[in-house]
């Protein structure tokens, strides 16, 4: 089937946020408005044995300061419930609350806040992921197994969600081996740093309370609110103005209870924004650092025979969204290839680090990097060039992969052809210090439920009413395509209406890069909605069939007479007197594909992929071999990701994430202290890339319209490109040092390192 | 707090013996305080107006440079570029954009911060720092003004009006350059600069090397005598130079590279200095900053 030329077009969003005319959070002012500010642990583990918040009370400004006897009797956690608002007895890491104050100004709350007397008796720190599973283990939570929790979840001390996979019978695999190759990884934890630091208000109105949040996932906070205040959805309504971006940093649900538990308090709306540094230590998304083994039998070949992974990634303290992260991250050590026998397991670590979340493609990145680079190292061992070895392993149309899938039509295969050919891979001698290296990805699309409407205005002008929530990937924008162009109308022709959970349906919010996957789909549908009233209006307008009617260019006509046409903006004038044009729209989310002959402990549903993405990434790197210095010089970057809808958004995503990529591959990596406290909380210290550091970034899509996908065989796409760039990093540093670098981030002080031995 | 704008140098300088500090680009002072590093002072006196502090004086003793001077504007400098060109690297890499275009060289040099910079490239071209009070003023070589991180041999109610360089003779060059993990909005890891002059024959007439971020201050590289003489591109020259660096850096192990790294790099960067200023002394144009030319991240 052949794809429409994808459109380009500038996101309707876009010149509020480079004009400064759009509003965020931060900006919002109300009458009487008071600022908040938190206390927090400041100690990785430690008993309260006194919180007294007396002299913060009275300092002159103040008009609340609550902690966890002010609110509800709440444990919660959406895979674990094994938070609290505020600290309650024991803090388990450096950015727990212990304690929250609004005061007129951030100044004297700040001082109220550093007025609270806390004291702690010092617990056990548990920081080393494979300590923490050992038996003898101090526990980061004594009463863990009291705790509530999803069905699936596999619980056990430290050990807060366990996963396994397994396909065939690996010791047979192993045995039907020439060689086996074993290597291990340790990935350092890193942040989402999105621009806009976070920012809550809450304000009451009698029993009702509306938040202005910088989330996310609107609907997400609204349950946070509903579940830990004990309040009715109904009463309960989050607004999102613009987003600073997010990253998956603000999925969850974030502070938006204690602003609303402040503002109840002190009778006054109360505005929280956060630091930098408080960016940095406190939210419940951060990316989980990992210990990784991995172990593959191969035929000399290259036929892969079997493969064994074991994973322990940092949960930090809480468990967050963090559930699923064993079974996703054994995922990717299975890997996009044709493996026969495998068994991986992954086991989610408590420690009392910051917790854990949804960080762009969570655990991917770590993951693909570890299986890449032990990929290269298996082709090496059987003497295959590492891009002929991909392309005899990886998964291909019909083929079944790891876990038990049969795939449809997928690109992965033409991803590596396209990367590789974009990088001139092999076609030139490269100068002694440069490299190309390769690695593949994959990533799940999401199918969850969604819904929009849609309502034409008397003057033929709509808006998209929509759940969804617009994170900065432009997901958003381009539901305005697809309604304009079931209507025949002009994207611009819609104004979005959203970010509010009072005005629109149910959306899972900008995650799981699901916003064009299934609004899309929810949008559609209620354009087509629409689509049948203007076509009946059209039909008495020409005495003609419904079924004839075109709806095209701002106009209808009966089919085979385009001459005759009603403008769209006429038939909105009939209908504006009698039936109002309204549409609304949710289709059925596509159904979740079979899995033959693998078994699954601790399922949370991620073994199998729903409109699978693939892609390929291939870097050219130079080495200063005196320092270790990296830079990257060009990242070919070939995705399926299904239909593009908006070419020029679509670069955008993929660009970023490889800009990502880079930061986690080279620079950014968080550092402890032998407390258990970040020693690199702020930009200064925390590396991100800057524009200075971008290489030239060539992007290519393998278009395959992929049915039971999104609209028009759209697949997801925000978290696709930040998968396998920081691979594609290693493996050219591997060629130019001779060995992997094990620890990510590789900076340059490691790959020197690495050098010297 | 109170926070006042000096129209004339007199109000600045009398403004200082009343107990106030001095405030130009405030890139150090106020993000330090942002950062919870040392809070405002009680009383600023703010220079910015003060013309006559933003001059670049060229003369047959050499260049004055008026502490106002931002590093977009030495940057950028025709005669800086072409005979203090250390200087024009080192001001190439501060920040960014923005950063350049508040940030002040008197206000580099008095921050007295180990890993700015211009230090560096400041000692090696011999540089001094003319203080001014409302009782006079005085010249104090770069070596004499910094003691540690944040201090100097400057009273407090002493004013850093311009840094004065002494003429460079023919064949001289410089550079700077540091060790960085990205290439913008960096600080340096270590770095070092390094002024050559050479003799009609090509070899080494003198030499003078400066390390960045491996002490409590700027340092001078002692004990480089025996290089007079020797050819600037010879293995052992060059061996000799990044040996001298790495022996007395004393660098600390922070969050941004250990001591053992350390050591090794600022013997590179030495190294390279060298290089690139006996390249530039030689004749050979090298553009600003070295950083961006010649070793680390180098375009081909």
């Amino acid at each position: 089937m052949t794809v429409a030329t994808p459109r380009r077009f500038v996101r309707a969003d876009g010149p509020d946020k480079v004009t400064g005319s759009g509003r965020y959070t931060a900006d919002l002012t109300f009458t009487g408005m008071l600022a908040a500010k938190f206390r927090y642990a400041e100690i990785a583990h430690g008993r309260i044995t006194r919180l007294d918040t007396t002299a913060a009370q009275a300092i002159s400004g103040v008009f609340a300061v609550i902690t966890d006897a002010d609110v509800p009797d709440v444990r919660f956690g959406p895979f674990v419930a094994d938070r609290t608002l505020f600290a309650r007895d024991v803090v388990r890491f450096e950015g727990e609350i212990v304690a929250a104050v609004a005061a007129s100004t951030p100044e004297i709350a700040a001082r109220a806040a550093a007025a609270i007397i806390v004291e702690y008796e010092p617990l056990p720190l548990v920081t080393d992921l494979e300590d923490a599973l050992t038996a003898g283990a101090s526990l980061v939570h004594e009463h863990w197994a009291v705790y509530g929790s999803a069905d699936p979840v596999v619980r056990d001390r430290n050990d807060a969600s366990f996963s396994s996979i397994t396909t065939g019978d690996v010791d047979a695999g192993m045995a039907a081996a020439d060689l086996v190759i074993e290597s291990r990884f340790v990935a350092d934890g890193c942040h989402a740093v999105p621009i806009e630091p976070r920012a809550v208000v809450a304000q009451w109105e009698g029993n009702k309370v509306t938040i202005w949040t910088s989330t996310q996932v609107p609907f997400d906070a609204r349950a946070g609110v509903c579940e830990t205040l004990e309040m009715p959805a109904s009463r309960v309504r989050i607004i999102v103005p613009h987003l600073g971006g997010g990253f998956g940093g603000k999925c969850g649900f974030h502070y938006e209870a204690h602003v609303a538990a402040l503002a109840r308090v002190a009778k006054r709306p109360v505005r929280l924004v956060f630091s930098r540094r408080e960016e940095f230590l406190a939210p419940d998304r951060r990316r989980e650092g990992m210990v990784i083994d991995i172990r593959t039998g191969v035929r000399h070949d290259g036929t892969i025979t079997a493969r064994t992974g074991w994973m322990a990634m940092d949960n930090g303290a809480y468990t967050a969204d963090a559930g699923f992260f064993p079974q996703l991250a054994a995922m990717h050590i299975a890997g996009p290839y044709k493996i026969p026998n495998v068994s991986v397991e992954a086991h989610l670590v408590y420690t009392n680090h910051q917790p854990s979340g949804s960080v762009r493609a969570p655990t991917a990145p770590q993951a693909c990097w570890a299986l890449e680079s032990h990929t290269d190292e298996v082709a090496a061992a059987v003497g295959m060039d590492p891009v002929a070895f991909r392309k005899l392993n990886a998964v291909d149309t019909g083929d079944v992969g790891p876990s038990g899938q049969t795939y449809g039509e997928i690109g992965v295969q033409q991803c590596i052809t396209e990367a590789t050919r974009l990088v001139g891979y092999g076609e030139t001698p490269l100068p002694h210090d440069e490299a190309i290296g390769v690695a593949i990805g994959w990533w799940p699309s999401f199918a969850v439920p969604s819904g929009a409407y849609i309502k034409l205005d008397g003057d033929g002008s709509g808006q998209i009413i929509t759940g969804a929530q617009e994170c900065g990937t432009g997901a958003v924008m381009t539901l305005r395509q697809l309604a304009a162009d079931e209507l025949g109308m002009n994207p611009e022709d819609f104004e979005l209406v959203y970010q509010d959970t009072s005005v629109a349906p149910y959306d899972m919010g900008a995650t799981g890069s699901q916003t064009l996957f299934n609004n899309g789909r929810a949008v559609v549908a209620a354009a087509g909605q629409i689509a049948e009233q203007l076509r009946n209006l059209a039909a008495e307008f020409f005495e003609a069939s419904a079924a004839d009617i075109v709806l095209a260019d701002g106009g209808a006509y009966v089919a085979g007479s385009p001459v005759a046409t009603v403008s769209i903006a006429e038939l909105a004038g009939i209908a504006a007197s009698g039936e109002l044009l309204i549409g609304h729209g949710s289709g059925t989310p596509p159904a979740t594909p079979q899995l033959v002959g693998s078994s699954c402990v601790g399922d949370l549903g991620m073994a199998a992929f729903v409109a699978p993405q693939f892609s390929c990434h291939a870097v050219r790197i130079r080495l200063d071999r005196d320092t270790g210095v990296v830079r990257v010089l060009e990242v070919a970057a070939a995705h399926d990701s299904g239909t593009i809808i908006n070419e020029l958004g679509a670069l955008g995503q993929v660009e970023g994430g490889v800009m990502m990529g880079i930061g986690q591959a080279l620079t950014e990596g968080t550092v402890y202290d032998d407390e258990g406290r970040q020693r690199n909380a702020g930009l200064l210290e925390y590396k991100l890339q800057t524009c200075a550091d971008s290489p030239v970034i060539r992007t290519h899509f393998v278009q395959i319209v992929t049915p039971d996908a999104g609209p028009r065989g759209a697949k997801g796409l925000a978290e696709a490109p930040n998968v396998a760039t920081a691979a594609a990093i290693a493996n050219a540093i591997a060629k130019l040092v001779g060995t992997p670098v094990r620890r990510l981030p590789m900076t340059p002080e490691r790959v020197w390192e690495a050098l010297q031995s | 707090m109170s926070f006042a704008i000096a129209t004339t140098l007199d109000e600045a300088l009398a403004a200082l013996a009343a107990g106030a500090r001095p405030i130009a680009g405030g890139s150090d002072l106020v993000v330090a305080a942002r950062h919870g590093k040392a809070p405002l002072p009680q009383s600023l006196i703010a220079i910015h107006r003060l013309g006559e502090l933003t001059e670049i004086t060229e003369s047959v003793d050499g260049l004055r440079i008026g502490a106002l001077v931002t590093h977009a504007t030495l940057m950028a400098h025709p005669m800086i570029g072409r005979a203090y060109s250390g200087l024009a690297d080192a001001s190439a890499l501060v920040g960014s954009p923005s950063t350049r275009n508040v940030g002040t060289i008197g206000g580099n040099v008095m921050n007295a911060s180990p890993a700015m910079d211009t230090g560096a490239p400041l000692l090696v071209l011999e540089a001094a720092a003319e203080l001014q009070s409302a009782l006079g003023h005085r010249l104090v070589p770069l070596g004499e003004l910094w003691t540690g991180p944040g201090r100097t041999t400057a009273a407090a109610d002493e004013l850093c009006v311009a840094l004065v360089l002494p003429f460079r003779r023919a064949r001289s060059g410089s550079a700077y350059v540091r060790l960085e993990y990205r290439r913008a909005m960096e600080i340096a890891v270590v770095g070092a600069a390094a002024a050559v002059v050479l003799q009609a024959d090509g070899t080494v007439r003198s030499v003078a090397v400066a390390l960045t971020a491996v002490a409590p201050t700027i340092v001078a590289v002692g004990g480089l005598g025996p290089l007079v003489g020797a050819h600037p591109n010879d293995e052992a020259t060059l061996g000799a130079i990044s040996a001298a660096a790495s022996a007395q850096a004393s660098p600390i192990s922070d969050v941004r590279a250990s001591d053992r790294y350390r050591r090794h790099c600022v013997g590179v960067m030495a190294r390279r200095a060298f290089e690139a200023a006996a390249h530039r002394a030689a004749g050979e144009t090298i553009v600003v900053p070295v950083n961006r030319a010649y070793g680390i991240g180098a375009a081909r």
